[in-house]
């Protein structure tokens, strides 16, 4: 299968595990990787919060690059680029004012045929679960994952168009077929606080702390998330959290392209393990990983 | 608190209808919005109440609240509305408004994040992460904030010193500028 890949800006610099880790599973599953041409940034919350047709058109502006360049399908590893670029195709198809203002401000007119998937959407495609389970070499045995799916994978419905909105599956089902335990924990889709980590951080370190402390009842090892801002969030402010509420979690907040990659085999070079800032020996020693 | 009902009130419900499809009057004020919102314990106006102060035009109260930018555009309230509201769009609506009014701001720092943002993407086409940072806390006048956070990242390698240029950066510039242009228009 042949992807555009859309790294994203976080993806280019503090998330550059998630990308690594992303290409090497995608190597060892046949996917093929093409990053888009000149890419510029999604917009983010900063865009539809300033105007709503700016955060169409930047979106926009990379589809019709993948688009020129023949592709029909394009990943994007962050969930909020995935969430900006989905609602950009769905404006475009269905609001007619907004696709002509957004034609008349382009040179290109996009025609809409690029589909966006999330990198859980991929590795769920028929015949995936098979593949990824016969690349496994060291299983997860004994290591409980609380999956932490994060706040527009799902969300909203009609433009997600992906998973059980309130209850998602998918990571939950890759971690079982890496042969570890996924979690039954009620925190999979809560707002870890998003970009609020710059200007009000006292909002992010509640609702971190939050899934910090239902995953720790629950008894997880380890979270596993999929997008580079919640790691940013639950991973580099662990140890403010933890002094501001009075608590020792120590628990690692791990890519699920990471779990995958260590359960394939893959070096920890390959992964970016050495990134991570709750280090996850103690977790993956439970499953003789490290 | 007492309102008087003129002909006047629903204009601000009618002026967001315009601009971003969403009917505020729809709301019967069930709040399951709030109940969900993981911000409302941060909110002096809950998404409920600011769905009834939209109803009701108290336009004043909703931008002196400060509501629509202690939201984190989640999209909970959306997803369970019962009568279908995207809550989130009519918030975006007055985020944008709010660029061409004066009124007072409880929480400045955000309209600032979002200019500060699309400022460096106009000029380096993807976001600078270290410089936002950088400028932002200086901006706060909190040039220390989070630095406990910055040595094990820089020792990680997970903070790039410098932007790195999209050649797509031109391209993006001339599409800003073009749309910035008919909006004028309207």
């Amino acid at each position: 299968m042949r992807y555009a890949y859309f790294p994203g800006c976080s993806l280019g610099a503090s998330a550059s595990d998630y990308d690594l880790s992303f290409r090497t599973v995608c190597r060892a599953l046949d996917i093929e990787l093409v990053e888009v041409r000149d890419w510029v940034c999604c917009g983010a919350s900063s865009a539809h919060a300033t105007s709503h047709l700016l955060s169409i058109a930047m979106p926009v502006l990379n589809l019709s690059h993948a688009e020129q360049d023949g592709f029909d399908r394009l990943v994007a590893p962050c969930l909020a680029c995935q969430a900006r670029f989905k609602v950009a195709n769905k404006e475009m198809k269905e609001d007619r004012k907004v696709r002509e203002k957004i034609h008349r401000a382009f040179d290109y007119q996009y025609r809409g045929t690029v589909k966006v998937s999330h990198p859980l959407e991929v590795m769920i495609e028929e015949g995936m679960m098979e593949k990824i389970r016969s690349r496994v070499r060291t299983r997860l045995s004994g290591l409980k994952v609380a999956c932490y799916y994060g706040c527009v994978l799902t969300r909203p419905p009609e433009v997600a168009q992906f998973d059980i909105c309130e209850n998602p599956q998918s990571m939950d089902s890759i971690i079982r077929a890496l042969g570890g335990t996924a979690l039954d924990w009620c925190y999979k889709t809560e707002c870890c606080g998003v970009s609020m980590t710059l200007t009000q951080p006292d909002i992010v370190l509640k609702l971190s702390n939050d899934i910090f402390r239902e995953a720790k009842e629950v008894g997880a090892h380890a979270i596993a998330v999929c997008c580079p801002l919640c790691q940013a969030n639950l991973d580099t402010r662990q140890i403010q959290i933890e002094d501001r509420y009075r608590v020792k979690y120590g628990i690692p907040v791990i890519y699920f392209t990471q779990l995958m990659g260590l359960a394939f085999g893959a070096f920890s070079q390959e992964l970016g393990l050495e990134k991570l800032i709750t280090s996850p020996q103690d977790a993956l020693g439970i499953c003789g990983l490290m | 608190m007492r309102v008087e009902l003129t002909e006047n009130t629903d204009k601000l419900a009618k002026r967001l209808l315009r601009i971003t499809g969403e009917n505020a009057m729809l709301c019967y004020q069930c709040k399951k919005c709030t109940l969900g919102c993981p911000s409302a314990y941060a909110m002096k106006m809950k998404p409920h109440e600011l769905m009834r102060a939209l109803q009701l035009g108290l336009e004043n109260e909703v931008f002196w609240s400060g509501t629509m930018w202690i939201c984190l555009s989640c999209e909970t309230c959306n997803t369970r509305c019962p009568q279908d509201i995207n809550i989130l769009k009519l918030i975006d609506g007055l985020r944008a408004s709010s660029l061409k009014r004066e009124y007072y701001n409880p929480v400045p720092e955000l309209p600032m994040l979002h200019r500060l943002f699309l400022r460096l993407v106009r000029r380096f086409g993807r976001i600078y992460e270290l410089g936002l940072v950088l400028i932002l806390n200086l901006k706060m006048l909190n040039p220390l904030k989070d630095i406990d956070m910055a040595m094990p990242m820089f020792l990680r390698g997970r903070l790039r010193i410098f932007p790195h240029r999209s050649e797509g950066a031109k391209e993006l510039r001339q599409v800003m500028s073009r749309l910035e242009a008919m909006e004028e228009e309207e």
